[in-house]
């Protein structure tokens, strides 16, 4: 089957937005077909089209040559066409067989037929080698195994497509390989697979074609056994930007000067003994597996999580053990968090209100807040940091993600922070975006500010650090300095193999 | 003024509805309308409005204080008592906003400090205080509140329009100032915002959350003292389900149950239009039962306005 789904001239209209205009193309059948392109170019509204969230304005979809038109997601579902979510939506308080079967339990009479269910669930669990079983409770569970119970969900329904929107976002390693295992199964199944990811290297591995899409528009498709990585990104973009991940200026660290140290860091979340140093104008590079704790470490530094032993000198001065991060912000430390929603902006917030609230001291007309006040600070950062909109009143939650990430940034930049720790500062950020903020990082240690940068993005640790350390389950596994970056280097320290 | 129009189309749509509700009202029963009618229904709107003004703080920190009615009854108690005793009235106040400011106080630490749900920290208390006015005054009324007293709070300074009224919008011009004008204010935005942006950001998260319990309890304070001058007594069994009247006066002024989201010139229109409603129906004869059923109607109309505008709102968003 050359044309097993066909989009044909899908335009796709919001209220006084067009998301899709006139794409087409086809996937064939029993391929593993990537869909890639920026932030917002249409990638989540095609597959919404598909799955029948909303229909498109114009133009058709053909499945095995007929046209369909869904009306609802359930519809979708049961012609065969599953999606496995981004964000992980399984009920935990539930067992696996009852959220595989949600809405479609066998009963016995008004009963719940529980050995059915389970029986049923198994069957699939074991088809995909996992090793938890139906009557385990599913809020236990790891991400991985989470997202397993969705997959095994698509194969009770039936699927013949099955999609899947960033799956790896948040799986460990050994997690996404026995995915890619299971997808290629799936494949060998005849069924379709439709893959949307930021992760190049991902892509490469798992997928057989790749359609592009740019700012609503349809692209090229590409064969991914010829295809390079930089023709790729450059369909993407439109523009080359070739080596993005790259220090365009010198290094700036002063290695005669200790901006933090520290010593002995342990804290129960479970990491022990952590100690390192950051030099005045260095981006230190921190990368590790999950569940190597870089997050935890980051948060204990900041006060926003207690400590049981070791301690923090900034400049020289230790701080105390009891430090909050209202205290680590007063000495000059920020936290640019990992969790950008949930953690790093309010969302009731304008643009001028949530780069002010860290820094809200500097807005005062005597007892006052000066609203103008912040409204200058935010045009003059909100410039500083390239944010687009530059809008003060400018809701942050409407931004996509890079500009959201430039906003926070843009909070710390008005403080007199002067260590940021920058929390995998370019996750889900599309590669135009990314690349600004590469050159943000370098004007904030060109001032003479210092970054910690915790990330799991190979080319960004190794493009970006002036030196990498390496974590491993808690404890520090290894260091290497800039001339000494090398992809298999690293990544034997994180998994502590033998070190050659 | 296409800006002030958007900015404040929640406070626009409440007058225009109180004016509706005066025209129907006024229609169907021209006493409505009457001078003394309408005083009677701002006296009333005055207790909500000085209690709606309070409780919209926790609220705003995405918490909730149903303690408010014990207090109101607590405070004005201790006052009365004190009163009676022949205190200073000055002095009769300062220590019934004292009461009140330790009262939310207490609240606010058990939420912030011990981390209890805001709904059960309050709970809790609002039994606590209660008890405590029975305590105060062995279960009975407080009687024989002093002129002197009673004047202070009772006294019209334009035409039949009491001092209370007064210090009902001097109450609001503070929550104003308090929210907008100053960093505690934008603090209690953010902590019900979004708390671990705020937490992370450098704010004293437990500290903003305990002053916005205590200042807003000064509010239901306020609303204690004016009721004792107002009926001079203290009584224990005042202000039983009062919490609710406050909350409703919050809501249709569009403060979000969700946190983060209040404006105080809207519970002063909310105040003023759940008053009006229930003086209306009482004004009409309506059975009391039917009372209970429209107030509660208009609470979830209001809340659905509010979905309403969010949706406009954001479709809006998109065309931009």
């Amino acid at each position: 089957m050359e044309k097993y789904i066909e989009f044909q001239n899908i335009t796709k209209i919001f209220p006084g937005q067009k998301a899709l205009s006139d794409v087409s193309f086809s996937v064939k059948k029993g391929e593993v077909h990537a869909l890639l392109g920026e932030n917002g170019a249409g990638k989540s509204t095609l597959l919404n089209i598909l799955h029948g969230m909303f229909p498109a304005t114009e133009g058709k979809v053909f499945i095995e040559g007929k046209e369909v038109k869904f009306k609802n997601a359930l519809d979708a579902i049961e012609f065969g066409i599953a999606k496995v979510h981004q964000e992980i939506n399984i009920i935990p308080e539930l067992t696996v067989a009852q959220n595989m079967m949600l809405g479609g339990e066998p009963q016995k009479g008004i009963l719940l037929d529980r050995k059915k269910m389970e029986q049923e669930t198994q069957v699939l669990l074991d088809r995909l080698g996992c090793d938890f079983k139906a009557s385990d409770k599913v809020g236990l569970l790891s991400a991985g195994k989470k997202q397993m119970i969705q997959i095994a969900k698509a194969l009770y329904l039936n699927a013949r497509v099955i999609s899947f929107d960033e799956p790896t976002s948040s799986l460990s390693n050994a997690e996404v390989k026995t995915l890619f295992g299971i997808i290629r199964e799936l494949k060998e199944q005849g069924i379709t697979i439709l893959y949307i990811s930021h992760k190049m290297d991902e892509i490469f591995e798992i997928c057989d074609r790749a359609s592009i899409l740019r700012d609503g528009t349809y692209i090229t498709t590409l064969d991914l056994k010829e295809a390079t990585e930089e023709e790729l990104v450059q369909n993407m973009v439109g523009r080359d930007v070739s080596m993005f991940a790259q220090r365009l200026k010198p290094s700036c660290a002063d290695r005669n000067q200790v901006v933090l140290k520290v010593e002995n860091l342990t804290g129960p979340a479970g990491f022990e003994n952590i100690s390192f140093e950051l030099y005045k104008g260095e981006i230190l590079g921190f990368f590790g597996l999950v569940g190597a704790m870089r997050t935890e470490v980051m948060r204990a530094i900041f006060g926003a999580d207690p400590t049981t032993g070791g301690t923090v000198y900034y400049n020289g001065e230790a701080l105390p053990e009891n430090r909050t991060p209202n205290t680590v912000v007063k000495r000059g430390i920020g936290l640019v968090s990992e969790n950008r929603k949930e953690e790093g902006f309010v969302k009731n917030f304008d643009n001028a209100d949530n780069i002010a609230l860290a820094s809200l001291k500097k807005y005062m007309k005597g007892m006052f807040v000066n609203r103008k006040m912040k409204e200058e600070n935010s045009n003059k950062v909100g410039e500083t940091v390239g944010l687009h909109p530059n809008d003060p009143e400018f809701m942050t939650v409407s931004l996509s993600g890079g500009n959201a990430q430039k906003v926070i940034l843009a909070k710390w930049l008005s403080t007199d922070a002067d260590i940021l720790i920058m929390d995998e500062p370019t996750k889900g950020i599309d590669i135009g975006a990314k690349a600004e903020i590469y050159k943000l990082m370098e004007e904030i240690v060109a001032s003479g500010k210092s970054i910690i940068m915790v990330s799991s993005e190979m080319t960004e640790v190794i493009g970006m650090s002036d030196r990498i350390l390496v974590m491993r389950e808690g404890h520090m596994a290894g260091e290497l300095q800039r001339g000494e970056f090398e992809e298999e280097r690293i990544i034997t320290y994180a998994v502590g193999g033998s070190q050659s | 003024m296409k800006k002030i129009f958007k900015n404040n189309f929640r406070e626009l749509s409440v007058i225009i509805a109180i004016a509706v509700m005066c025209i129907i009202f006024g229609a169907l029963n021209p006493v409505y309308v009457s001078l003394a009618n309408i005083v009677d229904i701002l006296d009333q709107a005055i207790l909500y409005g000085l209690m709606g003004l309070g409780i919209m703080l926790p609220i705003i920190t995405s918490g909730i204080d149903i303690s408010v009615g014990s207090v109101l009854a607590m405070s004005g108690c201790i006052v009365a008592k004190l009163a009676v005793a022949g205190v200073n009235p000055f002095l009769c106040m300062l220590v019934g906003l004292i009461v009140g400011f330790a009262a939310g106080g207490i609240n606010g630490l058990l939420i912030s400090k011990m981390k209890l749900q805001p709904f059960i920290a309050t709970m809790g208390t609002q039994s606590a205080f209660r008890g405590l006015a029975y305590i105060i005054t062995e279960g009975y009324p407080v009687l024989g509140v002093p002129d002197s007293y009673r004047n202070m709070l009772n006294v019209k300074v334009l035409g039949d329009i009491r001092i209370s009224a007064l210090i009902f919008l001097v109450w609001a011009v503070i929550v104003y100032i308090l929210l907008k004008k100053t960093r505690l204010g934008t603090y209690i935005y953010a902590v019900g915002g979004n708390m671990e942006a705020a937490r992370l950001s450098g704010v004293r998260v437990e500290f903003v959350q305990t002053m916005a319990y205590a200042i807003g309890m000064l509010g239901t304070a306020l609303a204690g003292l004016i009721q004792v001058a107002k009926l001079g007594t203290g009584d224990p069994t005042t202000g039983n389900g009062w919490e609710m009247n406050a909350i409703a006066a919050a809501a249709i002024g569009g403060t979000s149950m969700a946190g983060g989201r209040g404006n105080p010139w809207g519970t002063v229109l909310g105040a003023i239009l759940f008053s009006g409603l229930k003086i209306g129906l009482i004004v009409m004869n309506v059975n009391t039962y039917w009372q209970y059923v429209a107030t509660g109607l208009v609470i979830i109309v209001a809340a659905y306005v509010e979905i309403f505008q969010t949706m406009i709102a954001s479709k809006k968003k998109k065309k931009a």
